[in-house]
């Protein structure tokens, strides 16, 4: 692995999970924790994954399917947080 | 080194329920470390903006890392600012973010939460105007 790397994946929110504010935050704020910029793109829309206000914009609704790109030198860890997080909102 | 505290956030609205609604929605967003302080209203409980209640709140949000104050419309931005500009918030370093209220305290709340200083804070609740809702 590289010190720096960048890395993508595809997720699926969970079907009764809309991004709305609340899990918004701990989105932000999973993010925010890493050394690395995250990338969120939902349909024809992205948003930087440590900016509540863009992620909200996003509009994305349960089960709809979001890419996440990581890059920096936490992109590895970065990712596995955002995207496990997407998938695991409750 | 002492770390750096989190800057709190005032918000001032014509209406205490506005202001009061807005610091829970920050805090259920943020999560309740972060400090909002809600100081809405005039003096007799009225619409309106009470300048000493301005600066009492700036105060009480303030843990050593300043203050971001976000107001409504109107006079509640020039209350704000006579008691900036006064000094009535007795040393503590506070500065008014120019951001639609709403979209901003959410914004404010959730970057102090991750560590921001007060430059950033007021930088986030500043991007609303430029972050589209469609």
């Amino acid at each position: 692995m590289s010190a720096s790397s960048e890395c993508r994946r595809s997720v699926r929110l969970p079907a009764d999970v809309d991004l709305h504010a609340r899990p918004a935050g701990l989105l932000v704020r999973a993010a925010s924790g890493y050394d690395a910029c995250v990338t969120l793109r939902a349909g024809d829309k992205q948003a930087d994954a440590k900016s509540i206000l863009q992620v909200l914009s996003l509009g994305a609704t349960g089960g709809s399917q979001i890419e996440v790109e990581t890059s920096g030198s936490e992109a590895s860890a970065a990712l596995d947080a955002v995207a496990g997080l997407l998938e695991t909102l409750a | 080194m002492q770390p750096t505290a989190s800057p709190g956030i005032v918000l001032v609205s014509h209406s205490n329920e506005i202001a009061e609604g807005l610091a829970r929605m920050a805090r259920e967003v943020a999560g309740s470390d972060v400090s909002v302080v809600a100081a809405g209203g005039g003096p007799d409980g009225s619409l309106g903006t009470d300048g000493s209640r301005v600066a009492a709140a700036i105060r009480s949000a303030d843990a050593g890392g300043g203050v971001v104050v976000i107001a409504d419309i109107g006079s509640a931005v020039l209350s704000v600012r006579a008691v900036l500009e006064d000094g009535d918030a007795a040393g503590v370093e506070a500065v008014l973010a120019d951001a639609p209220m709403v979209e901003g305290a959410i914004a404010a709340a959730v970057t102090a939460s991750i560590g921001g200083d007060i430059a950033a804070v007021r930088a986030a609740a500043e991007e609303a105007w430029d972050v589209r809702k469609l």
